[in-house]
């Protein structure tokens, strides 16, 4: 029982991680229904920019604000030079995804060319855990964990209470009505991506200040991670996503314990493989999708 | 006159809505048969059950003298409901409310795809089958559909991918390739949809010739003069269920048919003028 | 020299196999399949588990066999074909779109993640070895003359390979494909068993996969999960949307322009002392950068697919096949969204 409360507490912080990148990717799927494969890219960039700053002597608030703006910045990049363009053109859900896809290839490859493909790690001392409860934390875990509260608290009362979240709301429920009711959709898109990446380029700094190394590809192999989060909870719905995000940390730091680290990644696409064959809209909204439905 | 479909309480629903509820009808061989209503009154979703495209809670189907039902490959399962191939193999065949061409291929092309023959499109006959020309659809066959093709003035345009056509002429080319299936029964859904009404005695007058050519008609139809113009019987539904059944002409006196249009009903002289 | 040039043709043939089949997949049958160099993997890993021997301790492997090499390419075809039919019986039922390549790149990694760790099974990270020069035992062939060799195999195979491919292209079943392509609910309505068709077509498109997997494994002789990744699909990808999507002589010139030609053009990169070399890195940008540019300006790429015109009827009633194409087609049509 102890060490399934352990465990409990370390999946804990792997899904404060996992719910933030996984937010992120809903966001930009919201408002402009496309599946962003380059989303993992945003991680990475966000661990590499706090890396660049610790090098230069930053600590660890202004390297994870570096990361958040370096991922937001990026983010704006993907969303104004590829996918908005893609958008307009009126040209589909899958050929953008596919776009999204060779982005990503270039981001990872630009950071091998800079980086190296070695994995890279940074010098931030975790600190003894400490027992609260009957779980065992390091400083580093709890303000993980206590950012991605705040974070997604904030993100709540920029989804629900502001003129720009009502807007991003409109947007994402039907983009051409929300167009023609006098919201500028493109701009909307702009600043959810804009939020997205920040969001995403800090979960990627605190998913490298928790692993404790990253390289290019980290952020890729995450992202396939998030994908299953944000599908399970259902795409484009925030709090689903969530829910989702809470759910798969949790259930991989069990399977990880109890079976098998090595197999994560797999256990996570079984996961994804059974949600959408079965719960396709996610596992909170009920009914099964044929070909023609 | 023997029934062609017989639709027996069929039923339907999303979420708690019923979109067909207890629908019972019947289409008569070698006839066209409109199927009209209010929006909202559950002609599309009949008709795509009827097709196969959707699966029905309740109620049966019979097409052609057997049921659509398809007998299940384990013994002991429920048959279940036809998918919307084996209802078109067996002669059943629908179009949509939009016009779903096959948009990168010619329109020959998509004649000859319209007339399905599973011998052919088998991988091993396509691979190692007798000649060039029967592998890819072979003369004869090329020569019946440009004769079609002529007929719905469309031959010049044989060598056009047909996404390039206009709304008018993907109609006239939907119409050709049913001509081209040439199944027992066609359902057409809002075939006037989208058209320029100056073609519509062109349409009509496609519409009247599939009987002849041996196909019947079922017409979902917002346009009513059309529908009058066109059709031998009618059936009308609102809210799911099917509230008349006769000729058209005997609608105009009948009080529950105006009332589920809400006394809108026009005249075929007020909608001309 | 010429060595060199004859390694980029022989690579440039195995490509070609295997962007064939993958074109049949996406370029015909329209499904955008993630899991497809997973299928690669499982050509190349079984050729040589089928080919090299007994495993000797410490390492361990499946199999262990030492069958003739075309036998263990055949079986490697039909071992992908299988795990093909298992991914595309559950992925292809009634997903399509973004969720269709989803799933199929989670078959991928799943299958990259047992072939790493799970050692048993291609002895996980270090991978097989083994196959040195396949066939030269029964052959006259010296160390010398022996890559000649595999290249004119490599183009035998791969002319039988065009050959077999444009045959179906044309034919009734091709044309089913790309019906399912364009609109897969009017294909249903006219008769079409949309399932059973795309399935067909995907099992089909593996099996090329197997073969130039197998051919891979006799020219790389070594294989493990550090040569291969799943995203390297999107290469292949890449190459058939440069070249033009459905057509077979677009494909050809994609791999062309995609793997010899930036092979050739990232080959005289400036190297940096102390660093590994750059070009690799290099070809992945060009070609992710190439991959967004031609979506989004070309869709159609540099050879559009073709169709077949039909002649005047009041002449000899012929069908002439005429090399213009009718108009340029919508690379993208409704039913690949």
């Amino acid at each position: 029982m102890h060490q399934a409360l352990l465990t409990l507490g370390f999946g804990l912080v792997g899904a404060a991680i996992l719910s933030l990148s996984a937010l992120a990717f809903t966001l930009e799927y919201s408002v402009t229904n496309v599946a962003n494969l380059s989303h993992g890219e945003i991680l990475t960039v966000g661990a590499y920019a706090a890396y660049l700053v610790q090098q230069h002597g930053g600590g660890v608030l202004v390297s994870g604000l570096a990361a958040a703006a370096a991922g937001g910045a990026l983010a704006l990049a993907v969303h104004n030079g590829v996918v908005d363009r893609f958008v307009r053109r009126g040209i589909g859900g899958l050929p953008t995804f596919i776009a999204t896809l060779g982005v990503s290839l270039v981001i990872q490859n630009i950071l091998v060319i800079i980086f190296g493909a070695s994995n890279l790690g940074y010098q931030i001392p975790q600190g003894a855990p400490r027992t609260i409860g009957p779980f065992l934390w390091t400083d580093t875990e709890i303000q993980i964990m206590v950012s991605a509260v705040v974070i997604t608290a904030l993100l709540y009362v920029i989804i629900q209470h502001t003129r720009f979240g009502k807007s991003l709301r409109a947007v994402s429920q039907n983009r051409s009505l929300a167009s023609v009711s006098g919201i500028n959709a493109h701009r909307v898109a702009a600043l959810t991506w804009l939020l997205a990446g920040l969001i995403a380029g800090y979960a990627g700094f605190i998913l490298a200040e928790s692993v404790g190394t990253f390289s290019p590809y980290s952020g890729f192999t995450f992202f396939l991670i998030t994908l299953t989060a944000a599908v399970a909870g259902g795409l484009g719905k925030a709090v689903g996503t969530l829910v989702g995000g809470v759910i798969v940390g949790i259930s991989l730091e069990f399977f990880g314990g109890y079976v098998s680290a090595s197999y994560n990644l797999a256990f996570a696409f079984g996961i994804l493989a059974l949600v959408i064959l079965f719960r396709p809209r996610g596992l909170f909204v009920g009914g099964r999708r044929s070909v023609f439905e | 006159m023997t029934a062609l479909l017989e639709v027996d309480n069929l039923c339907k629903h999303f979420g708690g809505v019923y979109a067909v509820n207890e629908c019972s009808f019947t289409a008569a061989e070698g006839q066209v048969t409109g199927l009209i209503g209010p929006n909202g009154a559950g002609k599309s979703t009949a008709i795509d059950l009827i097709s196969g495209f959707k699966v029905p809670d309740s109620g049966t189907v019979v097409f052609d003298g057997a049921a659509t039902l398809r007998r299940s490959w384990l013994p002991g399962l429920p048959a279940a409901w036809s998918p919307p191939h084996r209802l078109s193999r067996r002669g059943l065949i629908r179009t949509f409310q939009t016009p779903r061409e096959w948009p990168a291929l010619t329109v020959l092309e998509n004649l000859l795809l319209a007339h399905f023959q599973p011998g052919r499109e088998r991988f091993w006959w396509s691979m190692w089958g007798p000649n060039r020309a029967e592998r890819e659809g072979d003369e004869e066959e090329r020569k019946r559909a440009r004769a079609i093709l002529d007929e719905f003035g469309l031959l010049e345009l044989r060598n056009e991918r047909a996404g390039n056509l206009s709304g008018g002429q993907k109609r006239l080319l939907e119409f050709a390739r049913i001509r081209m299936a040439e199944p027992r029964l066609v359902i057409l859904d809002e075939p006037m949809g989208g058209v320029n009404p100056v073609l519509g005695e062109r349409m009509a007058a496609a519409v009247l010739g599939f009987a002849p050519n041996g196909t019947s008609v079922i017409i979902v139809e917002h346009n009513l003069p059309f529908i009058e113009r066109v059709t031998d019987a009618v059936v009308v539904m609102a809210e799911g269920r099917v509230i008349t059944e006769g000729p058209f002409d005997t609608l105009r006196s009948n009080q529950a048919v105006v009332d589920a249009y809400l006394g809108e009903m026009p005249s075929y002289d007020d909608l001309d003028s | 020299m010429i060595a060199y040039v004859v390694s980029i043709f022989t690579e440039g043939a195995i490509f070609a196999i295997m962007a064939l089949g993958l074109n049949i997949i996406w370029g015909w049958s329209g499904d955008f399949d993630l899991a497809y160099y997973g299928y690669v993997a499982l050509g190349v890993y079984m050729t040589l588990v089928l080919t090299v021997g007994p495993a000797q301790s410490p390492t361990e492997y499946i199999l262990g066999l030492s069958l003739p090499f075309p036998v263990a390419v055949i079986l490697a075809m039909l071992s992908a074909m299988l795990l093909a039919l298992i991914v595309g019986a559950i992925a292809l039922r009634h997903l399509r779109g973004i969720y269709f390549s989803i799933v199929t790149l989670g078959a991928v990694y799943v299958l990259y993640i047992f072939a790493g760790q799970f050692v048993p099974l291609f002895n996980g990270f270090n991978g097989v070895s083994g196959l040195f020069n396949p066939m030269s035992d029964v052959l006259p062939l010296d160390f010398n003359t022996y890559p000649y060799f595999y290249l004119g195999l490599c183009l035998v195979v791969l002319v039988v390979v065009v050959v077999l491919v444009t045959r179906l292209s044309g034919s009734r079943f091709g044309m089913a494909l790309r019906s399912l392509r364009e609109d897969e609910r009017a294909a249903a309505a006219f008769g079409r068993n949309i399932y059973a068709t795309k399935l067909k077509a995907y099992v089909l498109g593996a099996a090329l996969a197997g073969l130039g997997g197998g051919l891979f494994a006799g020219y790389l002789s070594a294989f493990n999960i550090s040569a291969w990744s799943p995203t390297e699909t999107i290469t292949l990808y890449a190459a058939i949307l440069i070249g033009g999507r459905g057509s077979t002589r677009g494909v050809l010139v994609g791999i062309l322009v995609m793997y010899m030609g930036l092979q050739e053009a990232t080959r005289y990169l400036p190297e940096v002392a102390g660093h590994a070399s750059y070009a690799p890195a290099f070809r992945v940008i060009i070609t992710g950068v190439a991959l967004v540019l031609f979506i989004r300006f070309r869709p159609q790429g540099i050879i559009p697919e073709r169709r077949t015109r039909d002649g005047d009827p009041s002449e000899t009633g012929g069908t002439t096949v005429s090399a213009e194409p009718a108009v340029i087609a919508p690379a993208f049509g409704s039913g690949a969204t």
